[in-house]
């Protein structure tokens, strides 16, 4: 059995890594198409920042999924339940899709949150109706996510998944890991078919989002567009939007160490002393 | 026993270097390859075959699919509406609306009131989940079908037989707060309701609403125990045992003068399974909900990807499976009678006889046969021996394991 973390009646999976304890920012990291990998380099790296704690969201990996839970609005208010039961102020970083839900929390407003990262997030709509600006995940071929969300497919590490993980299916992979990835594309699903992975009303809230906030960007993103992130990070008042050179949609995957050395930065003297 | 028509009217005129070279050839297939003038033959071909199963007394099947090859009926109730009014006597089957992907079940339930009065009380009502490339033509989300179904059919029938609306529906998936169709439909309370599925609990939540079940190319095993999750869903719930009336399957059907001539053209019918279904990975193994997450492994490990698409289905492996009838009248004759009793019992059974290269003439001469020299030879026939059936479906499972 994982470790679990209670909020409200659902026993979350979660993943902790790092210090705890009163002296520690707490890191809430809000996941993408798949949960945090414990095998992912960047973990580690971030929790020498912080004490990492990374639910998996309802109907992801080992975490359940009540029948009446299945929307946005759901997640941000199961967040902003996470934020307010941490003893401290919190550091709230979302990748991709946990992108989208973290920018949705920050934009409700939390008096639990310190700062915001946001890693390729999608979840909002900037083009035209005839643009898509977020590849559909579900409608594309396997192989052509594979190609899209990452820079090198090739050098994928092993044991972690993002968006193409189909085709990283192979013989060793256990049941158990395959019956997860199967409650993460359903789950993922779930929440995001349509409107395909954004809010159509978002776009005109982020304004509300009031605290420092890093948007970070895989520079051969395609499944969004670094100049997607740009509009996205130019909507958040005060943000500052950085590319990260030699990465695609999981640039935590790709580029561990870029992606945690610009977090750091951003982030002040580690380890972070108590919120004022 | 009856007998019906289904016709898909595929469009199986395509280039095959075409086809071979798609990724799917239903949701991405430009439809820059569908000639409309092609398309208007095909409209006219098939409803003529309609009006001569109107004269001979075999009941017509229309369903509705998306954006592909293997089918031009884009809208079950435009389709079924032309029928009812081009037929007099037969009865009218929609299998169906996909109303997992329609938003407005209140609609669907209006269209079939209409067809239901312009028939003058002919048309039964089936219901099909949907999935699969359906979702992105249709751009339903592919979770929680089965429940959206469930409620779409609760609305739709809500709508039918009410009679002293407006009512208001608000529920999880569908929400409508002024629901008063008109007309209401010809038959009292409401035409008769199919749905089509091998799904175990859901064939047992049909056998409790009294629902006839259909099988889509079962053969003898899946059928029969679908027919079994009813009964024993039926019996459990204390309700009366089904009539064979409750019971349908569809199969791929070809009567012709001869075994050999229909052999011959069956096996152009089998084009449904080796060119028609071709559909891409994220629309089939690796659609969300297409299997519930603990079956993943063993349907990645073995799906689509690793096994060879079939490209050579033989008419007489189909027609040994159950699959499909074919032969001179007494042959299929034979077939079918053997067919209700290795399933324990049904009554209905839907052909499906114009697919891939099968050509007008052709399908007229299988639809003329199957009425004038199949079909009265299923009438009156004996009960099943139900005990017997069981045996035998017994022995056939004991010696498939062998």
């Amino acid at each position: 059995m994982s470790q679990r973390l209670q909020v409200g009646p659902l026993a979350l999976e979660v993943m902790r890594r790092g210090p705890n304890g009163a002296q520690h920012r707490p890191i809430l990291l809000v996941h993408g198409s798949n949960p945090v990998s414990p095998k992912a380099a960047f973990v580690d790296l971030l929790a020498e920042h912080g004490e990492v704690i990374a639910p998996s969201h309802p109907g992801f990996g080992d975490s359940p999924l009540p029948e009446d839970f299945d929307s946005m609005y759901d997640l941000v208010h199961l967040y902003l339940e996470v934020l307010d039961a941490l003893p401290d102020k919190a550091v709230m970083i979302g990748l991709s899709f946990g992108g989208w839900i973290a920018a949705e929390v920050a934009a409700s407003g939390s008096a639990k949150l310190d700062r915001l990262v946001l890693v390729d997030p999608v979840g909002i709509k900037l083009g035209g109706r005839e643009e898509r600006d977020i590849v559909h995940f579900f409608n594309t071929s396997p192989a052509e996510l594979d190609r899209r969300a990452w820079h090198d497919p090739a050098a994928r590490p092993a044991g972690v998944y993002g968006l193409g993980w189909q085709a990283g299916i192979d013989d060793e992979m256990s049941d158990a890991e395959l019956v997860r990835l199967a409650r993460n594309w359903d789950a993922l699903c779930l929440y995001g078919w349509r409107p395909h992975m954004y809010n159509p009303q978002l776009r005109h809230w982020l304004r509300r989002i009031a605290v420092p906030t890093l948007v970070l960007w895989g520079a051969a993103d395609q499944i969004v567009t670094p100049e997607y992130g740009r509009a996205y990070s130019g909507l958040i008042p005060g943000a500052r939007f950085q590319l990260i050179e030699a990465a695609g949609h999981h640039p935590e995957l790709e580029q561990p160490r870029a992606v945690i050395d610009q977090v750091a930065q951003f982030l002040g003297p580690t380890p972070l002393g108590p919120t004022p | 026993m009856q007998l019906w028509n289904h016709c898909e009217n595929p469009y199986p005129f395509v280039p095959a270097e075409v086809l071979d070279q798609a990724p799917s050839v239903r949701a991405s297939l430009p439809n820059r390859y569908c000639d409309p003038k092609i398309a208007a033959r095909l409209y006219d071909e098939v409803f003529d075959e309609y009006r001569l199963c109107d004269d001979i007394g075999l009941h017509i099947v229309t369903n509705e699919h998306h954006s592909g090859i293997n089918n031009l009926w884009a809208a079950s109730p435009v389709i079924t509406g032309v029928v009812a009014r081009l037929t007099r006597n037969v009865r009218i089957l929609s299998l169906g609306t996909l109303i997992t992907v329609r938003p407005d079940p209140v609609r669907v339930a209006e269209e079939y009131a209409t067809i239901d009065v312009m028939s003058k009380g002919r048309l039964e009502i089936g219901f099909v989940k949907s999935g699969a490339t359906e979702m992105v033509s249709g751009d339903a989300n592919p979770m929680r079908i089965r429940e959206r179904e469930w409620e779409a059919i609760d609305l739709i029938e809500k709508a039918l037989v009410t009679r002293d609306g407006p009512f208001s529906w608000e529920g999880k998936f569908f929400t409508h707060s002024h629901v008063n169709i008109w007309p209401r439909p010809y038959q009292e309370p409401r035409p008769e309701f199919w749905a089509a599925t091998s799904d175990l609990p859901t064939c047992a939540e049909l056998g409790r609403r009294n629902i006839i079940n259909t099988l889509l190319f079962g053969g003898y095993d899946r059928t029969r125990q679908a027919f079994n999750a009813y009964k024993e869903a039926r019996a459990a719930a204390a309700l009366s045992p089904p009539g064979e009336d409750r019971f349908s399957s569809m199969a791929f059907a070809y009567v012709g003068d001869s075994d050999e001539e229909a052999l011959r053209i069956g096996q152009k019918i089998a084009w449904f399974l080796t060119v028609s279904i071709k559909s891409a990975a994220q629309f089939a193994k690796f659609q969300p909900g297409a299997v519930a997450p603990e079956m993943a492994p063993a349907a990645w490990r073995a799906g689509v990807s690793r096994r060879p698409r079939p490209t050579n289905l033989d008419a007489e492996v189909l027609i040994g499976q159950g699959q499909m009838f074919a032969g001179n009248p007494d042959t299929v004759a034979r077939q079918i009678k053997d067919f209700r009793r290795r399933v324990g019992g049904i009554e209905h059974i839907i052909m499906m006889t114009r697919q891939g290269l099968v050509t007008h003439a052709e399908a007229e001469k299988s639809f003329t046969l199957a009425a004038r020299d199949v079909l009265p030879q299923l009438q009156d026939l004996p009960p099943i021996d139900t005990e017997e059936t069981a045996w035998e479906a017994r022995r056939a499972a004991a010696a498939a394991a062998q």
